[in-house]
């Protein structure tokens, strides 16, 4: 039985200190200045165990049923610290005090547990004896905790579930409390049944523990998040601030509202307007229908296939109220067809050939994307092309990745097709690349369609030059077995972005 | 021909592109393709053994034309599709992956020297073109073969624990056997062989079972499997085959399954002594959903450094898809400590589950949660996977009686060639169609 209590002291030391290592961890990953953090968060923490130390002696009878009581509170309140405060975050203006709130609530309980404990034990040991056992234990419970923080809890458990286990170890200890004394407390059953309920709340915590983060991740974005959503193959972010309607995929920024215009219509018109008698398109990426919208500008366009790994983002694009009035409806037009597919194998299955391709992929990140931007891709696509037409392919920036840029257009020079690189400036993204590639002459349009608010014909042969900082650089093509456009990638964008 | 592993398919395919159709592959499973053999499940084909063809080399002309008529290469350029995507091969070392088998990360610098010194030492015996594949064309009588690997690494100064392992991998990868196993030759041959122009290999889910399944197609139907040959008694001026359920009267033997086993079928067989084979196990992994990965992606083939096991190769890294959900990856290790029989021994006397919970826990260092991602696992045993090239064989005066033994029945297996890879069974299965062909001619 001694043994037993003191094990309940070693796990209440140790579920203390780690909910102030938790709170101290949140404070310095939301707020910054980890030794500030760090250093009020422990000292309000020491401080309210003070207090909680010199409420004890207001304590007066059914000492174990109180401890039983803080075990619980501290379970419950500990538990949820780390959820409340993500939310507190995401959601209010009130973080830091609800912080030091937490963090005094948390504190008063825990300096009531080793009071009552001692009180609890004073005529099973001898006062020296007792004195020394429960400190024993409750510094090694610090130690314990200390050590299974950084090297267990955070790697696997990660904060919020951390949190949510020790709390369960807390209720845990209560609802043991009250077999060890059945003997000495009154209203056993309610008190079991609290601890149950306690319980189950903290499991409840732990299940959704996943989705509690997600929605706390609104505030990775700097605008309101008005749409979240994992699809079986990225995260997709909408946000919104007044009319600046922003797309994230995987955290990546794909458009906004106010300047999307600019890309759109610099990646569609300099080549869609050169084929005159264009009549099947096709687009490879782009779900968010905004690249269709420009080509729906062709009244002679007869059909337009657009081909999105991602039926949720299509699905998207076509039913949100805000982000059909972006596209115009695009998705939902009778010439435009759209197939949920992976572009690769779907050009190698498909035999129809198309008079205007845009291909609008994500950023080579990684290989799987990568593939995209091969030789051998490009050769499938060609084979897609008819004699007269062209593709476009977005082609990240000549500025802050030039070889990049000029790894593509290598690319798509070997596999057979000409190439006509020109870039525009787009405000969220900066100077931005295309490539133009067909079987052909290319010559800049003369005219473009009504109605566009960036691109004018006279200034489409500007597009077409390039100045010193941005000019042809020697690089390899991109081939399956050999990737090199991810690492040319990789290496430039990581300089841009330190 | 007996046995329809590469070596008898690839004497059937010079047979019939001579013209000459009347021959039978007779094979023992029920599947031919030998050590190219592969399955296939609702996620993805695979290979159960051989599943890379390295790049040939200008001088490999019997590979380069095959891969020719594959449509592998046109006009000089190797088709990319096939050549395996990037990337190609990574390396857990010390708890993380890296890029690339040779390791890098952590490496001390004197060590790093060693590789590069080693790096020079094989392009000079490359130089020396007598590391040929197929090995016939070069191979000249050397000192090289009297002592092991790892004994000329030591005379050599090679000291170097990374180097040592990555040699020892090398040779457990092509051999089945650790260096201090294999001929120092034979070791050499396998860095040596290899200074490709373009990045390689040339790989497909099904591993080598791809080029198996074209020349199967070719010869759909001079092919008898489920057929175990159990005697060839000589009549006459003719050879009968005699198998459970058919007998074959030929006029010609080609033995395209392994030597060592000829004489158990006629009396007068070669002497094989000397020929060791390696013991393998190969495992299939249907994977469910893929191990979580940090900061690395995952290659072709994945390699744990200093694991008894060869690491995994993925069976779904050729495909187009730019999200993979489900996949196969085929788990490989010779058990090359220790004797070779007594690891046959320990092959048949251990289940499924003592292999499913030894290779978990090899994977299990790179990927913690792999456990959670398995759906199924198939295992495979094999007792002699491949022939392993010991000091003092390949020039042995055995070898060499072997590769002109007989005349109305001629060896065609790749052990032929003291080692087990593609070129080498096609280029003995072509030598003894055309020994056949040359003896049909002139009768």
């Amino acid at each position: 039985m001694p043994a037993l209590l003191l094990l309940s002291v070693f796990l209440i030391a140790a579920c203390g200190l780690i909910y102030e290592l938790l709170a101290g961890t949140l404070a310095s990953y939301l707020l910054g200045d980890s030794v500030l953090q760090f250093s009020t968060v422990i000292g309000s923490y020491l401080f309210a165990m003070g207090i909680g130390s010199y409420l004890s002696k207001f304590i007066g009878k059914g000492l174990v049923t109180r401890f039983v009581t803080v075990e619980l509170l501290v379970g419950l309140i500990g538990g949820f610290s780390s959820t409340i405060l993500f939310l507190a975050f995401a959601y209010t203006h009130g973080f830091r005090l609800l912080l030091y709130l937490v963090v005094l609530a948390i504190g008063t309980l825990v300096g009531l547990e080793i009071p009552l404990m001692m009180r609890i034990l004073k005529g099973r040991f001898e006062f020296r004896e007792l004195v020394a056992q429960v400190l024993t234990f409750d510094y090694l419970g610090a130690l314990g905790a200390s050590l299974l923080f950084p090297l267990w809890l955070v790697p696997q458990l990660g904060l919020v579930k951390g949190a949510v286990f020790f709390g369960l170890l807390n209720a845990g200890v209560a609802l043991w409390t009250t077999f060890l004394f059945r003997d000495r407390i009154g209203g056993l059953v309610g008190l079991r049944v609290m601890c149950l309920l306690v319980m189950a709340a903290l499991g409840v915590g732990m299940t959704y523990a996943d989705q509690i983060l997600d929605l706390a991740d609104g505030n990775l974005y700097a605008d309101e998040v008005i749409f979240a959503r994992n699809t079986r193959y990225q995260r997709i972010v909408i946000t919104k601030w007044k009319d600046d309607i922003r797309l994230f995929l995987n955290a990546h920024l794909q458009f906004s509202s106010r300047d999307e215009h600019r890309y759109h219509e610099a990646l569609v018109h300099p080549g869609l307007a050169a084929v005159p008698g264009a009549r099947r398109l096709l687009v490879l990426g782009g779900g968010d229908g905004l690249a269709v919208r420009e080509m729906l500008k062709y009244s002679l366009v007869e059909s337009i296939t657009l081909v999105d790994l991602d039926a949720e983002m299509t699905h998207l694009f076509s039913t949100h109220a805000l982000l059909k009035t972006l596209n115009q409806g695009s998705l939902s037009a009778p010439k435009v067809k759209v197939v949920n597919q992976d572009a690769f194998p779907w050009l190698e299955t498909n035999n129809d050939v198309f008079d205007f391709v845009v291909i609008d992929f994500p950023d080579p990140t990684n290989f799987s994307l990568g593939k995209l931007y091969t030789t051998a891709f490009y050769r499938l696509m060609a084979r897609h092309l008819s004699e007269g037409g062209l593709a476009v392919a977005q082609a990240t920036s000549p500025l802050f990745a030039r070889q990049s840029y000029w790894c593509v257009a290598e690319t798509m020079k070997l596999a057979g097709l000409r190439v006509y690189p020109y870039h525009a400036y787009v405000p969220s993204f900066g100077e931005w690349g295309f490539i133009l590639a067909g079987k052909r002459e290319y010559e800049p349009p003369h005219s473009l369609p009504g109605g566009l608010k960036f691109l004018q014909a006279a200034m489409l042969p500007q597009l077409f030059q390039w100045p010193a900082d941005m000019a042809p650089v020697p690089v390899e093509a991109n081939r399956l077995n050999d990737q090199v456009l991810v690492r040319y990638y990789e290496r430039e964008w990581r300089e841009v972005a330190r | 021909m007996v046995g329809g592993g590469i070596a008898g398919l690839s004497a059937g395919w010079r047979l019939a592109k001579h013209g000459f159709r009347d021959f039978i592959i007779v094979e023992m499973e029920q599947r031919a393709g030998g050590n190219s053999r592969w399955g296939e499940n609702e996620v993805s084909a695979y290979p159960w053994a051989a599943h890379y063809l390295p790049v040939p080399n200008r001088e490999s002309a019997l590979v380069r034309e095959l891969c020719s008529e594959l449509g592998l290469l046109e006009d000089g350029v190797w088709s990319e599709r096939h050549l395996c995507h990037s990337p190609q091969e990574r390396l857990f070392l010390h708890g993380r992956w890296q890029e690339g088998l040779e390791p890098e990360v952590g490496v001390p610098r004197e060590q790093k020297q060693q590789f590069r010194r080693f790096e020079e030492r094989i392009g000079e015996f490359a130089g020396s073109r007598q590391f040929t594949i197929p090995m016939d064309i070069g191979a000249r009588a050397s000192a090289l073969d009297q002592v092991s690997m790892d004994e000329w690494l030591r005379r050599e100064g090679f000291d170097s624990p990374y180097l040592n392992w990555y040699v020892n991998y090398g040779c457990r990868d092509d051999y089945g056997a650790l260096a201090r196993d294999t001929s120092a030759w034979a070791g050499i041959h396998y860095f040596a062989s290899r200074q490709h122009d373009e990045r390689g290999p040339l790989t497909w889910p099904e591993g080598n079972g791809w080029l198996a399944n074209k020349l199967l197609e070719r010869l759909e139907r001079n092919v008898r499997a489920s057929a175990m040959v159990t005697g060839v008694r000589r009549e006459g001026r003719r050879l009968r085959v005699v198998t459970p359920e058919t007998e074959f009267l030929a006029e010609a033997v080609i033995w395209a399954a392994p030597s060592y086993l000829l004489r158990y079928v006629i009396e007068d067989a070669p002497d094989t002594s000397g020929l060791i084979y390696s013991p393998w196990i190969v495992a299939n992994l249907t994977l469910d959903r893929l191990p979580r990965e940090i900061n690395s992606e995952r290659a072709w083939d994945n390699v744990l450094f200093d694991s008894a096991a060869l690491g995994y190769v993925v069976a779904t890294h050729q495909s187009l898809r730019s999200r993979i959900v489900r996949s196969v990856w085929t788990w490989y290790m010779a058990l090359a400590e220790g004797v070779p029989a007594a690891n046959r021994n320990l092959l048949l006397e251990k289940d499924w589950s003592y292999w499913k919970e030894f290779l978990l826990r090899d994977l299990e260092r790179a990927h913690p949660d792999i456990r959670q991602c398995v759906s199924r696992i198939d295992i495979m045993r094999f007792g002699h996977a491949m022939a392993r090239p010991v000091p003092r064989w390949i020039f042995s005066e055995t070898r060499r009686r072997l590769c002109r033994w007989g005349t109305d029945i001629v060896l065609a297996n790749s052990d032929l060639s003291g080692f087990s890879i593609f070129e080498e069974a096609q280029y003995r299965g072509v030598k003894a169609a055309d020994r056949v062909l040359r003896r049909l001619g002139s009768a």
